[in-house]
């Protein structure tokens, strides 16, 4: 492909940027691949690519699956490029290629790993053609930029190459059915004692057939809409799976994962759903760039949960737990309020949900709030819920819509002065729940609440 | 008191089916009927107190439409009747006369309001809102693909103080008619805004008191002053 004076001015002003950033110490992982797309808008597409391109996208896990293959691979040797610390849109994924490409626009690796905003899709698939694109699963997100699944997932159909092989979540029936026509690998977890008949989530974004419009009959619910479907008139259905999780043995950590007539056994770093859905996303990646289960296993088993997704520490014989609970993400909160309840012990709940940019600029749209289940939080077992922040007075009204009983929450604008309202007695677990823009303030909670503890037992 | 909750099954997005969990907790013996895409509503056989229908996806506005235009007499009926309209979001579309995709292909609507809506998939609009319904002040946020057009400069739903109307040029948001209510503001517009919800109730007939009302009440006031110190769009 002619590449033309306008890409080369890109390419060497966003090289040149870029190690101007460095020796600025600045971060240099979205900028360079800005200035590259103003000056040639078609800059991805002349850019030359590593031949294997492996993107992931999907409204929950991206990071967390893409920072689990990129550790494995790491860990196996493998060279490749990644827009780890980098943005997950046009511009991020442009600076990852020109980082990973000569001072001649030829790229130096044969392999990418590309995190990809899903909502990005018209602005990168166009130029650039993933050999494995993975959809982690497609739920309700930030309504103001996402508004709804239908719309990401026609976006994505409308976008994604016809050459691209999909690796989809298979319990996810609206992510397993984004680009029909293409080649396409399922994952999913077979039926689990937890599984119920009905749905007890809020919010479920596939109730009847896409195709002849009569009510799905759901053969079992996980959350949501994931679980295993079919329509009783027409054939639409859940589909069967290329990689199936026939045993979830959460006691000894391990789960069985059969493929054709093969069943491998893998160690879980998390009894957590969620993060079991990312681990089976991760093994399949990692069979398909060519891996075996033995190298995989090795590696995952060396991992752990990032500390900024979650953490633990026992203060006292009181645990803490901080936990991210994405805000405006209605799916996000509702499985990690899931998880809470279903946690052990008894517990006290540190909520700080906000979007801290919307809190320091404008004034949150709650809406949200009524599509995550807050309802969760009305369990016995969780003895007090503090709120605090920008938006406690609304997530005030949340809870005590949600039933839980008043003498319980605690609601404050000040999030650490809130904290110090925190009752012990009887309380084993402590978790701190917070939106992924508030580390700073996350960490400063779990000091105070250390220091709670530990005066406590002075 | 019966409460029609129409296609919730498939209209529920942006959490704002609470409005009827909200308004369950004000009129807890209120009979709350939902009405699935494939049931025969319950307004076509007989007078209820309060219709309400939520934000939808695009493809489900054509099912909407396709299942409501059989109605469009009984509809009209029940608005000259004075019974209870609410339609929050884009469900105030599927009684316009068409909506307007992109490329100008049009989906003809139920045909109920002289007005019509034009999509613009990439472009989202955002924004907060405060305006004066009667003589209390309304709050919400608006988040939409679409704009509508046509005059309904007798027939507004609120007066914007701060904030768009039905487009970027106008100052009058939604349409009122005898007590049809329908607007863009989306979400949980009856738990933001008790003053309304206490006016909507009485407009169903009934006296019953609020839920929550001190603490709603402190959240709305809350936002008011907050909102008024901010720009229109977000």
């Amino acid at each position: 492909m002619k590449k033309g004076i306008r890409f080369y001015i890109a390419l060497w002003g966003a090289k040149a940027g870029s190690v101007l950033l460095k020796i600025l110490r600045r971060n240099a992982t979205f900028f360079p691949g800005k200035f590259a797309l103003k000056v040639c808008p078609d800059f991805i597409k002349k850019i030359d690519k590593p031949k294997t391109i492996v993107a992931v996208t999907g409204t929950n896990g991206k990071t967390t699956v893409c920072n689990m293959i990129e550790d494995v691979l790491k860990d196996n040797n493998y060279v490749f490029i990644d827009n780890k610390y980098g943005s997950n849109i046009d511009a991020g994924v442009a600076t990852t290629l020109i980082g990973g490409a000569t001072i001649m626009g030829k790229a130096k690796k044969d392999l990418a790993v590309l995190e990809v905003d899903e909502r990005s899709s018209p602005k990168i698939y166009p130029y650039l053609t993933p050999t494995y694109l993975v959809c982690t699963n497609l739920f309700r997100d930030s309504m103001m930029r996402n508004a709804h699944t239908e719309f990401i997932s026609g976006l994505l159909t409308k976008y994604i190459p016809k050459d691209t092989t999909l690796i989809l979540n298979g319990d996810d029936l609206i992510a397993s059915n984004i680009a029909p026509s293409n080649k396409r690998i399922y994952f999913g977890i077979d039926k689990l004692d937890t599984d119920g008949e009905t749905c007890e989530n809020i919010s479920r974004d596939i109730v009847v057939c896409p195709k002849c419009n009569t009510k799905l009959v759901y053969d079992y619910v996980r959350y949501n809409h994931i679980g295993k479907a079919h329509c009783p008139k027409c054939d639409f259905s859940s589909p069967e799976k290329d990689y199936l999780v026939t045993n979830l043995d959460l006691e000894n950590k391990k789960m069985t994962l059969k493929s054709g007539n093969r069943e491998e056994v893998y160690d879980l770093i998390s009894d957590n759903i969620i993060n079991i859905y990312n681990i089976l996303t991760t093994i399949v990646v990692l069979k398909q760039i060519g891996l075996n289960s033995n190298q995989i296993n090795e590696s995952l088993k060396k991992q752990k949960i990032v500390d900024t997704r979650y953490s633990e520490e026992n203060v006292n014989n009181i645990k803490i737990i901080t936990h991210l609970s994405k805000g405006m993400n209605p799916i996000a909160c509702s499985r990690v309020f899931d998880y809470v309840r279903k946690y052990k012990g008894n517990k006290a709940v540190i909520l700080f949900l906000d979007d801290l940019h919307e809190a320091a600029n404008g004034s949150e749209n709650t809406a949200w709030q009524y599509d995550t289940d807050y309802e969760f939080l009305n369990n016995e077992s969780i003895k007090q819920v503090i709120i605090a922040g920008a938006r406690y007075l609304d997530g005030y009204v949340r809870l005590l819509i949600a039933g839980v009983d008043k003498e319980k929450i605690v609601h404050k604008r000040d999030e650490l002065t809130a904290i110090d309202s925190l009752k012990l007695d009887g309380i084993d677990t402590v978790f701190i729940l917070h939106d992924l823009y508030a580390m700073e303030l996350k960490e400063a909670a779990k000091h105070k609440v250390e220091n709670i503890i530990k005066s406590r037992g002075e | 008191m019966k409460i029609e909750i129409l296609f919730p099954e498939v209209c529920n997005l942006f959490g704002d089916m609470f409005n009827m969990k909200y308004l369950k907790m004000c009129l807890p013996d209120a009979e709350f009927i939902e009405t699935a895409l494939d049931d025969v509503p319950t307004f076509s056989k007989e007078d209820v107190n309060l219709i309400y229908l939520a934000p939808m996806t695009e493809k489900t506005q054509e099912k909407v439409i396709e299942r409501l235009l059989p109605y469009k007499d009984r509809i009209e009926e029940l608005i000259e009747k004075g019974v209870v309209f609410l339609f929050t979001g884009n469900a105030l579309e599927v009684l316009g006369k068409y909506i307007e995709n992109e490329d100008g292909s049009k989906i003809e609507a139920v045909g109920i309001f002289d007005v019509y809506s034009k999509r613009n998939m990439m472009n989202r609009h955002n924004s907060y809102l405060i305006g004066k319904y009667e003589d209390i002040e309304i709050v919400g946020f608006k988040s939409q693909f679409t704009m509508m057009y046509g005059d309904n400069s007798n027939s507004y739903f609120v007066e914007v103080e701060k904030g768009i109307g039905i487009n970027k040029e106008s100052k009058f948001e939604g349409i009122q008619k005898n007590n049809f209510i329908g607007t863009y503001i989306l979400g949980p517009i009856l738990i933001l805004n008790p003053l309304f919800t206490k006016k909507l109730i009485n407009k169903m007939g009934a006296e019953a008191a609020i839920a929550l009302e001190e603490e709603t009440m402190t959240a709305y006031e809350a936002r008011l002053k907050e909102l008024r110190k901010l720009p229109i769009e977000k």
